[in-house]
C-alpha cells in the first residue's frame, strides 16, 4: 500500500490532540475525579487560541491566552466540584454544553459567522526538522516534519511521566485516588490534589485544542468532535499509565488517519468510513472490559 | 510524675440524636505509661480520644499537652504536638510501599522537587530497626497480613517523631501471636518514654499491658485504676454496669419443639487474615424458642449474622433448615426460602431511606400487590396503614422512611419482616439505640413470635438484652462458642458471670456444649 508511510505522519499528527487531552484527564483520573469535561475543555482551547492567535498576530501568544482560557473554564468546573460538592459528572455535562454553545455565540458575535471561519492572517504551523534527519529511510518519513505541538506533547508526556511516579506531588495524587482519608489522617486535604488535577487537564486540553484550530487557520464549530471522549477512552485503553496513554491514542490516530485515507481509495460508502474511529473506539472499549474482567476473575 | 496529657472536664454532645458522648470526663495520661481505655461500645472511648486528636470538637473543656493548654483543632495541630492515632480502619494505600506510606506527607526530596524515594526506603528501614518491627520499606503494602499492616500505621506515626500514640482497638483482627509481637513492641516503646494509650473492652489485654485502666460506661468516666490493683472482675463488673429490669417470660423447650435452623461446623474465613471470624460454631435453634447470641464486638456476631442474612459465604460447613441444606445459597435465595431477619444496620441494609415507607414495606413482596402487571398503589397504602397501626408507629404511608425516627424506623422494619416470616427469624441488635419504650416493644414482639413457635435467634451484644428475653443463650469469643445455657442456668445467670465469658476469663468444658 503506497499510502502506508503518509497515513503514519497523519496518524501522528491526529493523535496529538488525543495524546494532550488524555494526559490531562489521566491526572483526574488518578485522584479520582472522572474528567468528562475533556471534550468541552478541547473545543474552548480550540476557539481561544485561534481567535487570540488572529488578534495578537502571534501563534505562541495565541496559543498562551488560550491555554489560560482553558485552565479558568477548567478552575470553575474544579471549585464547583470540589468546594459546593456538586455532582463532578453534571458539572462536566455543564462545561462541555456551554463550551459547544459559547463558541459558536462567540464565533458569530465577533466575525458574524456561525459556520466555519477562516482566518487568513494565520500562516500555517511551522513543520519542524533538518532534510538530513528527514531523509533517515522511513522513520524519518514518519516522525520528522512535524509541528511543534507534536514534539511538545511527547517532552509533556515524558514530564507526566515522571511527575506521577518521581515527585511527591505524584504521589499525593494517586494517594487521593486510591485512598483520600489515608490523605487526609495525615492532614493533608485531597481537594488541593483533585482541584491540581482539574487545572493540569485545563492545561493540556488547551493545548491540544489549539492544535486542531491553528493546524487547520480556521475554526469549526464542533472542531473536537468527540476527541475529548475518545480521550476519556484512551486512559482506560492505555491502562492509566502515561506510556499506556501513547500507544492507546496512537492506535486512534491510525483509525482516524486511515478513514481519511480510505475515502478516496477504497470504495466504502464515506459516511461508514468516517464513522470508523468511532466503531474502533467501541471496539476497543469492549475488548479491554473483556480482558479486564478475565484479569480480574483470575486475580481474585 | 509527669503529665502527658490531661483533660479536664470535656463534655461532647452528637447534635444529630443529642446523644452526650462525653459527659465531664476528666483523663490525664502520665509520661511513659501504657493506659487503657476500656467501656462497652457507645461508651464514649473513641469520642475521647477523637476529640483529643483533633477529629472531633468538644463543647467544654480544656485539654493541656504537657503542661501547656493547647486548642487541638485537626490532625496536623495534633501531629505537631506529638498526639499520633492508629485508627481502627487502616489509613493505608494499598498499592505503596511500606516507605511510601510512611513517609507521606514529608517525603524526602532531592534536587528541590524530585521524590528520593531511594532516601525514603533507608530512612523507613532505619525507623523500623529502631523500634525492631519486623517488616521491610520497600514491601508492598498491599501483600502484607493485617498484623503487619498495623505495623506500618505505627511506624508511620512513629516516624513522624509523635510520643503520645493513640490505638483504637488495636487487636480486633490480630492473631493470639500477632498481639503478643504488638504488645512486646508497645511495652518498648513505652521504655522509651513514649506515652501509649489503648482503647480496648478486651479485659485480658488491660490486665496484660496496661499500668492504668481507666473505666468510662455510657459517656461518663466511672475512675481510674492501677492495673495491679484490680481484677478481670472488678473491671467487668464497672464496665457493664447495673441492669435495667424489663420483665418477658421465658419458655422451656417442649418435646414439640423442632429443630429449624441447624449451624454444623460453620467455619468463616477472610482474605489475609489467619485467624478465622468463626470457627467450627456449631448449635441448632428450635421452634418455640429464643435463642440468645452473646459476645462482645469483634468476637463473630456480626459475622455470623452476615452468614445467617446470606451476605458472606462459609468455607466450611453446612446450614440447614427445616433439614434442608441452605449453605451459601446467598440471600435472595434464603429470602424466598423464609428468611425473615431484623438486621443491625437498620439504616444501609434495613431499609431504603429515600423510598417512602409503603416502598419498603413491599420491597421485595411486590408480587402479591400486583394487578394487571402494576402494583396496585392503593392495595399498598392499605396495608401499609393497616400496619403502622398495628404496630403503633407513627408516621403516614407516603413518607420516606429516612425522615422518621430511628425506633420509628425500627418497628417498619420489624412489621415488614415479622408479615413475611414462616418458621425462623434473625433480630440483630433490635433495639441498639431505641429508647426503653421501643425495646420493650421490640422485646414483646419477639416473645409473642416465640410463643406462635417461631424460632427466634437474637445476636446481641447488650446484655441486658441477652439476659431478659433469651430462652437459651450461646456465648462467642474470638469466634467460638465458649459457653451455652439453658432453661434455669440461663435465667439466674448474673451479668459477672456471662461478661467473664463474654470476655474470655472463662471458658466451658467440651462437655458443657
Amino acid at each position: 500500500m503506497q499510502f502506508t508511510i503518509p497515513m503514519l505522519h497523519s496518524a501522528i499528527t491526529i493523535m496529538t490532540p488525543l495524546l494532550l487531552a488524555s494526559m490531562g484527564g489521566l491526572f483526574t483520573e488518578l485522584s479520582g475525579m472522572l474528567n468528562i469535561a475533556l471534550e468541552g475543555l478541547l473545543l474552548m482551547g480550540a476557539f481561544c487560541s485561534i481567535i487570540f492567535s488572529y488578534y495578537t498576530a502571534s501563534m505562541i501568544l495565541g496559543t498562551l491566552l488560550g491555554i489560560v482560557c482553558t485552565m479558568i473554564l477548567s478552575a470553575i468546573l474544579a471549585s464547583v466540584t470540589l468546594n459546593l460538592k456538586a455532582n463532578v459528572f453534571i458539572t462536566g455535562l455543564a462545561v462541555n454544553l456551554f463550551a459547544s454553545g459559547m463558541t459558536v455565540v462567540l464565533s458569530f458575535a465577533l466575525f458574524a459567522n456561525k459556520g466555519v471561519v477562516v482566518f487568513d492572517n494565520i500562516p500555517p504551523l511551522p513543520l519542524l526538522g533538518t532534510p538530513e534527519l528527514a531523509k533517515i529511510p522511513i522513520l524519518g518519513d514518519i516522525f520528522i516534519g512535524h509541528s511543534a505541538f507534536v514534539y511538545l506533547s511527547w517532552l509533556l508526556l515524558a514530564l507526566c511521566y515522571f511527575v506521577l511516579y518521581r515527585t511527591p506531588f505524584g504521589f499525593r495524587i494517586r494517594a487521593t485516588g486510591l485512598h483520600p482519608e489515608a490523605l487526609s489522617s495525615l492532614g493533608m486535604r485531597p481537594n488541593r490534589y483533585r482541584f491540581a488535577s482539574f487545572l493540569i487537564s485545563g492545561f493540556t486540553c488547551g493545548l491540544g485544542g489549539a492544535l486542531l484550530t491553528l493546524n487547520l487557520g480556521a475554526f469549526v464549530p464542533n472542531i473536537t468532535a468527540g476527541k475529548g471522549w475518545i480521550a476519556l477512552v484512551v486512559i482506560f485503553l492505555g491502562n492509566k499509565k502515561p506510556i499506556g496513554l501513547l500507544i492507546a491514542a496512537f492506535i486512534f490516530g491510525l483509525a482516524d488517519a486511515f478513514s481519511n485515507y480510505a475515502q478516496g481509495a477504497l470504495n466504502i460508502p464515506s459516511d461508514f468510513i468516517l464513522a470508523i474511529p468511532y466503531i474502533f473506539t467501541l471496539l476497543a472499549m469492549i475488548g479491554s472490559s473483556i480482558y479486564a474482567n478475565k484479569k480480574g476473575a483470575i486475580e481474585s | 510524675m509527669e503529665l502527658a496529657v490531661e483533660m479536664r472536664n470535656i463534655t461532647k454532645t452528637y447534635p444529630e440524636n443529642n446523644l452526650r458522648a462525653n459527659d465531664g470526663i476528666d483523663f490525664s495520661l502520665r509520661k511513659g505509661e501504657i493506659l487503657c481505655l476500656a467501656g462497652e461500645n457507645g461508651a464514649g472511648k473513641t469520642t475521647l480520644m477523637k476529640v483529643l486528636y483533633g477529629l472531633e470538637s468538644h463543647e467544654k473543656g480544656t485539654i493541656r499537652i504537657r503542661g501547656n493548654q493547647e486548642n487541638i483543632s485537626s490532625p496536623l495541630v495534633a501531629n505537631r504536638l506529638g498526639i499520633g492515632m492508629v485508627h481502627q480502619h487502616f489509613m493505608l494505600v494499598e498499592d505503596f510501599t511500606v516507605a511510601q506510606n510512611v513517609v507521606m506527607g514529608i517525603e524526602p526530596r532531592k534536587y528541590g522537587i524530585a521524590y528520593d524515594l531511594k532516601k525514603a526506603v533507608s530512612l523507613v528501614n532505619e525507623a523500623i530497626a529502631h523500634h525492631h518491627f519486623s517488616i521491610e520499606a520497600d514491601m508492598l503494602v498491599r501483600n502484607l497480613t493485617v498484623g503487619q499492616k498495623q505495623q506500618v500505621e505505627i511506624i508511620k506515626m512513629l516516624y513522624r517523631d509523635v510520643d503520645i500514640l493513640i490505638l483504637d482497638e488495636p487487636t480486633t483482627v490480630l492473631t493470639e501471636l500477632e498481639i503478643e509481637a504488638l504488645f512486646s513492641s508497645l511495652k518498648q516503646l513505652a521504655k522509651r518514654g513514649k506515652s501509649l494509650i489503648l482503647i480496648t473492652h478486651k479485659l485480658k489485654e488491660i490486665i496484660a499491658i496496661s499500668d492504668r485502666v481507666v473505666v468510662m460506661r455510657q459517656g461518663k468516666m466511672l475512675g481510674t485504676y492501677e492495673t495491679k490493683d484490680v481484677n478481670e472482675q472488678q473491671i467487668s463488673a464497672l464496665m457493664m454496669g447495673k441492669s435495667i429490669s424489663l420483665s418477658i417470660k421465658h419458655a422451656k423447650r417442649t418435646d414439640e419443639s423442632q429443630p429449624v435452623i441447624e449451624c454444623k461446623k460453620i467455619t468463616v474465613l477472610r482474605q489475609g487474615q489467619e485467624r478465622p471470624l468463626l470457627k467450627d460454631l456449631n448449635f441448632t435453634a428450635y421452634s418455640g424458642e429464643i435463642l440468645g447470641f452473646a459476645g462482645v464486638s469483634g468476637n463473630g456476631l456480626g459475622v455470623l449474622e452476615a452468614v445467617l442474612g446470606g451476605f458472606i459465604p462459609v468455607f466450611d460447613g453446612k446450614i440447614l433448615h427445616d433439614g434442608n441444606d441452605i449453605t451459601n445459597i446467598g440471600t435472595a435465595q434464603l429470602r424466598r426460602q423464609g428468611l425473615a431477619y431484623v438486621p443491625s444496620d437498620r439504616l444501609q441494609i434495613g431499609s431504603s431511606l429515600k423510598a417512602s415507607v409503603q416502598e419498603n414495606i413491599i420491597v421485595g413482596e411486590s408480587r402479591s400487590f400486583r394487578k394487571n402487571g402494576f402494583i396496585d398503589q392503593r392495595q399498598v397504602t392499605k396495608h401499609t396503614n393497616d400496619l403502622l397501626e398495628k404496630y403503633s408507629t407513627k408516621g403516614t404511608a407516603q413518607m420516606p422512611i429516612g425522615t422518621m425516627s430511628g425506633g420509628n424506623i425500627q418497628k417498619v422494619i420489624l412489621a415488614r419482616e415479622i408479615e413475611r416470616y414462616q418458621d425462623y427469624i434473625v433480630f440483630s441488635e433490635p433495639t441498639w439505640g431505641l429508647d426503653i419504650a421501643s425495646s420493650q416493644f421490640v422485646y414483646e414482639q419477639m416473645a409473642s413470635l416465640r410463643d406462635k413457635g417461631a424460632a427466634v435467634i437474637l445476636i446481641s451484644s447488650n446484655l441486658d438484652e441477652i439476659l431478659t428475653i433469651s430462652d437459651r443463650i450461646i456465648v462467642l469469643y474470638r469466634g467460638t462458642r465458649v459457653a451455652s445455657f439453658v432453661g434455669d442456668e440461663a435465667r439466674n445467670l448474673s451479668k459477672e458471670e456471662i461478661g467473664e465469658y463474654m470476655l474470655g476469663i472463662r471458658k466451658q468444658g467440651a462437655s458443657h456444649v
